[in-house]
């Protein structure tokens, strides 16, 4: 009996919960961590610009418009990516390009986690009525082609006033894209959602009175939210390409560089022989999508709750 | 069975109604007055009204028996699809378009789908090894080039400057000359996402209990690949794939605008340029309707392939 | 797996069969190969919407008139008509006589009625066909009568607005019609009789100097009211002319083949030119019956660069040089590069008679949108914007130096051009007096300019760089400008509704006459009409209504360059540039001389059949 006692006394082991141990495998996934750093380098870089732009400081990536060479210049020492047709710095432009790319995957994943997050939940935990309309509205949008729909909701917003503030072409763009993309997210967590409405500990906390909105906000939620992480971080590849597509077809930014334009622009130019725009917006684009695929698979893998086990 | 498939038909007809509730509202509410673009440069009020009668820009929007709305659901009910802003028929212009559209995606299909599903076939044998990693860099690297990247990629070198292939539809080349650079594109720039997605799925069976207890009995990993984890792996797999054929309808809008190929996709971003309003909602409606048939099929087939999934 | 790689090969094979080209060519037929970079909408004379759809409508449609090929100044001769007409001396009655012995192509619409009801949907399709019947001075009068047929939605009418007696009464009846057939066109409309077979009388409201230009313009071309009761809206793709070709083929979006109509009455090419015609070997064909070709092919090809690549194959007779390949071309000196002399490649220039600009708004506020009524009373702000923009630059970036400064409204090609207009300038590029300008300008609007828009009426490439130009040289100024995007239909559509403050845009003169451009600023012309600036200036409406009246002549041209000059002086838009024209074509494309306002020019075209097959040698040698 005292053996007993004595295993009973001993602390069990401490779990340390999805998160922690998460992070931790993360760390420890050396190619994983390189690729975050390279994010991070490209996030400041576009935080960066934002706050040169509010401070006005003249430096770097501001300074696109400012006239480097001559036109159509080659790559030289004095400027590494060559010059456009006005002779702006290709490299100025592709570093202010940046800012635009993340902005838009920004905002188009921040908009289509706010739709689609609440109303799989919602769809997922009420069934019934409210799941068969949004199961219908999201079955509707699924069922038009994504880059038509896409076109079509870009088109139709530019240069409408929402809330009374006026939409650019790049503001619809976000929109658009944010607003055809939330269904993913939304089938991913309703299915968890109906999943876990199963399980002991939602039960449990049914039965002890708790109201619904606490069960869906602070207990469902929290445990179906690394599936929204691992769908962001795939997704913002998805839409930064998006954005270069967007482009070809005429939509987009078009006041200041972006990655697209430039991609755009290289159709007439490499016929002249001038490859250096197409180049220096391809390789940013690829080591950004490169960096994120790999990190998102890392992210996926650590997270996965039935690979913690290994 | 066949009361599965009732129900599941009867479900389509809110989905299809939704499609052209979206169709309309975008392009007739939000779209804006076409019909001073369609009267031209120096056209009179008066001409303008008349192109507005014509079209039945005029009548009211919902509410009555004879609105716009109810018009539209009648016209696609009965595959009326009208003519289009050019005065063309559009079902001409489907018709017209559908040939080398196909003739572009179906080969990019099947291409990438033997491809990947036999790559990743392969790469389950090889797991763990280096030829693993190797593929699993160059998929990433493939989905992280932008597919336009690809696109003037090869059409500079490959069209341009080395001249294996023509730059450009012309009318006198014959289909498989023009179709064969796109299609070699579009494979190369499918094969990347692909090959991940069937690789995952292979691993993830790979992972599984029975396949340890296989492996334990004796049985080589052939075996192991083709008698078990295919078939078990086949339902992600059926399903993407099929899932995929209604878009095969549309063409590849890039591809076609940047070889010129006189598609249904070149089609589409045409008219969503000019505002084309009665070519997109038929293009959108047929592919809403297709969808949602190649949904139903992949449910069946599901039913078929694994018998723990019971049509419910 | 097997059985899926078999399908897959199996789909190769099958589509590889498929031939998408025109009809095989025999090996000593002439045939004009040219490419098109636009699609055409419609082959209905009635109704042309687009320039590219004149292209090929005009080598079957034949007018009453035509430019003369040769001669310049531009002349008119006729060509269905007998002779110039008898104006009376009023100016308000035309009588023409119509050349006898003219006859429609055969068609199935002459066909018996029995095979009616057998209606060839495709072009050249299996009916049988009815031989084409003879033109009659009152096929003239239904043509037109159509296009006044407001069901029928012609895109043309604008041009006979308020000019025939009668005609516009015809107008308000057909509004009352239920359909475009429902229309009786033997209703009697006043000014179109036709005392005779041969002879038609034209009776105007009041005297249009410019009706003989406007009977050489395709649209006003006979059309058989047979084929219209035939094809019904199909008419689009059964064009029944009495011209030299007819249609073979249309693929909608990609091909059209015209072939020689054999039932074409016959036509001589011109004895006579202008002075260095016989040198340049325009009139070494002088009396030959035309048309040369058997025939005429058209490729529809979008994108610059495989058209060009075409043209270097020697598969297109001609093409213009495509912006990025110029250097290629044109040596610096302003010559060919020996890279091009090898093909035995010849360069003609040409000037284009058209202006291109930066319009502004100058209507008061409208109500969508915001401070649109910047422009309209603030000259030294205008005047500031035109000083500011740095033209040759912009020509040399992105017209390879072809172009020229335009200094004035009307282009050099026409007769009246003032040759001084230069010194008056207006173009000149001058940041610092744009910059003093401004400051007036800041008084007149009272307090600091808001942010000025360019609206641009298309998204792609070239008109991202265009904006981004005219964004650099006015920030340059001090000014605050953005720039916005946007399709076609969009454009029009804010254009004449008047919600934007700066466009871009040009215009191409169809005829001789500069009146065209002028009635831009005629402040009738208010948006939705072709005054896009909402221009008003009550002197320059009284000499333009005087001018309507006047015959052609100097005192005209005067007066043209009278009003010029109050349009410069006021500036509602900075004219930016005149286009030149320069194309290429190879040496077995003979009779090629351009000509600024001629449509139908395809049946005066030669092949030396000889030097195009020699090329495929020399090409074989050069690689």
């Amino acid at each position: 009996m005292s053996e007993s006692q004595q295993l009973i006394k001993k602390e069990p082991p401490k779990g340390r919960g999805l998160w922690k141990d998460g992070a931790r495998s993360l760390r420890r996934r050396k190619p994983a961590m390189f690729c975050f750093g390279v994010l991070t380098l490209y996030f400041l870089l576009a935080g960066f610009i934002y706050l040169a732009e509010f401070f006005d400081w003249r430096i770097g990536p501001t300074l696109w418009a400012e006239q480097a060479g001559q036109s159509y210049a080659p790559p030289s020492s004095k400027n590494i990516f060559g010059t456009d047709i006005f002779g702006q710095s290709v490299l100025r432009k592709t570093l202010y390009g940046t800012k635009i790319s993340i902005t838009v995957a920004l905002c188009a994943s921040l908009i289509s986690i706010t739709i689609g997050v609440p109303l799989g939940a919602v769809a997922g935990y009420f069934r019934g009525f409210v799941d068969e309309i949004i199961v219908w509205i999201y079955s509707t949008l699924s069922s038009v082609p994504y880059i038509l729909l896409i076109l079509a909701f870009a088109v139709v917003l530019r240069d409408r006033t929402l809330f009374g503030y006026k939409l650019t072409g790049i503001t619809a763009v976000y929109l658009a894209i944010g607003l055809t993309s939330w269904v993913g997210i939304c089938r991913l967590i309703r299915g968890e959602v109906i999943k876990h409405k199963g399980r002991e500990y939602i039960l449990a906390a049914i039965s002890y009175g708790c109201n619904r909105r606490r069960i869906i906000f602070r207990h469902l939620l929290p445990n179906v939210f690394h599936l929204v992480i691992i769908d962001f971080s795939l997704r913002f590849v998805a839409f930064i390409h998006a954005e270069v597509i967007l482009s070809f077809l005429g939509l987009g930014e078009t006041e200041r560089p972006s990655w697209g334009a430039m991609i755009n622009d290289a159709r007439i130019e490499l016929s002249r022989g001038v490859w250096w725009q197409m180049a220096a917006a391809t390789a940013a684009i690829f080591f950004l999508s490169l960096a994120l695929n790999i990190f998102g698979d890392a992210l996926r893998d650590s997270l996965d709750p039935k690979l913690r086990i290994q | 069975m066949s009361t599965y498939i009732i129900r599941r038909l009867l479900y389509t007809i809110p989905i299809v109604f939704g499609v052209l509730l979206l169709t309309f509202v975008l392009f007739t509410l939000v779209g804006g007055d076409i019909s001073i673009e369609i009267a031209g440069k120096g056209a009179t009020q008066e001409t303008i009204d008349e192109i507005r009668e014509e079209y039945g820009l005029n009548k009211p929007l919902f509410l009555s028996w004879d609105s716009q709305f109810v018009n539209h659901f009648k016209n696609a009910l009965t595959f009326n699809f009208g003519r289009a802003r050019d005065r063309e028929p559009v079902i001409d212009k489907i018709k017209r378009g559908l040939g080398p559209s196909l003739a572009l995606t179906v080969p990019i299909f099947f291409g990438v789908v033997i491809i990947s599903v036999s790559l990743a076939l392969v790469v389950a044998f090889v797991r763990g090894t280096v030829w693993d990693i190797l593929a699993a860099v160059i998929c990433v690297a493939g989905m992280s080039i932008p597919y336009l990247g690809f696109i003037l990629f090869g059409q500079y070198f490959l069209a341009y400057k080395w001249g294996l292939f023509p730059v450009f539809f012309s009318p006198e080349l014959t289909t498989a000359q023009y179709v064969a650079l796109p299609v070699l594109i579009g494979i190369a720039a499918g094969l990347g996402r692909n090959l991940r997605f069937f690789r995952t799925v292979m691993l993830d069976e790979m992972r599984n209990d029975y396949v340890r207890t296989a492996f334990a009995k004796g049985l080589t990993t052939r075996r192991v690949l083709f008698k078990h984890v295919l078939k078990n792996a086949m339902i992600p797999i059926i399903t993407r794939v099929v899932l995929a054929i209604p878009f095969l309808f549309l063409g590849s809008l890039l591809l076609e605008r940047f070889f010129g190929i006189p598609g249904l996709g070149y089609l589409m971003a045409e008219a969503i340029g000019s505002r084309d309003y009665f070519v997109i909602s038929a293009m959108t409606y047929i592919s809403a309707l297709l969808f949602v048939v190649f949904n139903l099929i992949t449910d069946i087939c599901y039913s078929l392939v694994d018998p723990r999934v019971s049509l419910e | 797996m097997k059985s899926v790689s078999i399908i897959f090969i199996t789909a190769l094979l099958t589509t590889s069969g498929c031939n998408d080209s025109g009809s095989v060519e025999e090996p000593n037929e002439m045939v004009l190969h040219h490419v098109l970079s636009a699609k055409i909408k419609g082959l209905d004379p009635g109704n042309m919407r687009d320039v590219y759809s004149v292209i090929v409508a005009s080598q079957m449609f034949e007018p009453l008139y035509q430019y003369h090929f040769l001669k310049r100044p531009y002349e008119l001769v006729p060509l269905l008509a007998e002779d110039m007409p008898q104006i009376s001396d009023d100016l308000l009655t035309y009588t023409i006589k119509i050349k006898k012995g003219v006859y429609f192509q055969d068609d199935p619409c002459f066909g018996s009625p029995r095979s009616f009801g057998l209606r060839s949907k495709t072009a050249g399709g299996s009916v049988p066909n009815g031989k084409g019947r003879e033109l009659k001075a009152e096929d003239f009068v239904f043509s037109l009568k159509r296009i006044a047929n407001i069901k029928y939605l012609s895109q043309n009418w604008s041009i006979f607005d308020n000019k025939i007696d009668g005609l516009d009464e015809f107008r308000e009846y057909t509004k009352t019609r239920k359909s475009e057939a429902d229309v009786d066109y033997s209703r009697q409309v006043q000014g179109l009789t036709t005392p005779d077979d041969y002879t038609l009388v034209i009776k105007l409201k009041k005297p249009w100097p410019q009706l003989c230009m406007a009977l050489a313009d395709t649209s006003t071309a006979p059309v058989a009211k047979e084929a219209v009761d035939y094809y019904g809206r199909d008419i689009i793709s059964h064009p029944v002319g009495t011209g030299p070709f007819r249609l073979n083929v249309w693929r909608r979006g990609s091909y059209i083949e015209l072939v020689r109509n054999q039932a074409f009455r016959g036509e001589l090419y011109p004895s006579s030119g202008e002075p260095g015609d016989a040198e340049a070997g325009y009139l070494d064909d002088a009396g030959k019956p035309i048309p040369f070709a058997d025939r005429v092919v058209w490729t529809v090809i979008e994108e610059r660069q495989p058209a060009w690549l075409l043209f270097l194959q020697g598969k297109v007779d001609a093409t213009v040089i495509p912006k990025d390949n110029f250097d290629e071309v044109m040596g610096g000196t302003g010559e060919l590069t020996p890279a091009m002399k090898q093909r035995n490649i010849h360069l003609k220039t040409f000037k284009d008679p058209s202006t291109y600009w930066l319009g502004f708004n100058m209507a008061p506020v409208s109500t969508f949108a915001e401070s649109t009524g910047v422009f309209g009373k603030n000259k030294p702000l205008r005047r500031a914007i035109s000083y500011a923009i740095d033209r040759e630059k912009f020509i040399e970036l992105f017209f390879n130096n072809r172009h020229l400064v335009a200094h004035g409204l009307i282009p050099p090609v026409m007769p009246s051009y003032n040759p001084e207009i230069k010194e008056k300038g207006y173009a000149q590029y001058d940041p610092e007096k744009a910059q003093e300008l401004l400051k007036e300008a800041e008084k007149i609007h009272g307090g600091k300019l808001p942010t000025l828009k360019i609206t641009l009426p298309g998204t792609n490439t070239w008109y991202r760089q265009y904006g981004q130009l005219l964004k650099r040289n006015l920030s340059a100024v001090g000014l605050e400008v953005e720039t916005e995007y946007m399709d076609r239909p969009t454009y029009l559509e804010k254009v004449n509704t008047k919600s934007i403050q700066m466009f871009t845009s040009g215009s191409s003169a169809s005829t001789p006459d500069a009146q065209d451009f002028l009635a831009m600023f005629y402040s009738r012309y208010r948006a939705p009409g072709p005054n896009k600036f909402n221009y008003s200036n009550p002197e320059f409406d009284e000499l333009y209504e005087k001018a309507q009246a006047m015959l052609d002549g100097p005192e005209k041209h005067r007066l043209y360059r009278k009003m010029e000059l109050i349009v410069l002086e006021d500036c509602p838009a900075a004219f930016l540039n005149h286009r030149v024209a320069y194309v290429l074509h190879h040496d077995w494309y003979k009779n090629y001389k351009p000509h600024a306002f001629a449509y139908g020019l395809s049946k005066y075209r030669r092949i030396d059949l000889a030097k195009r097959t020699a090329y495929k040698k020399l090409l074989k040698t050069i690689k």
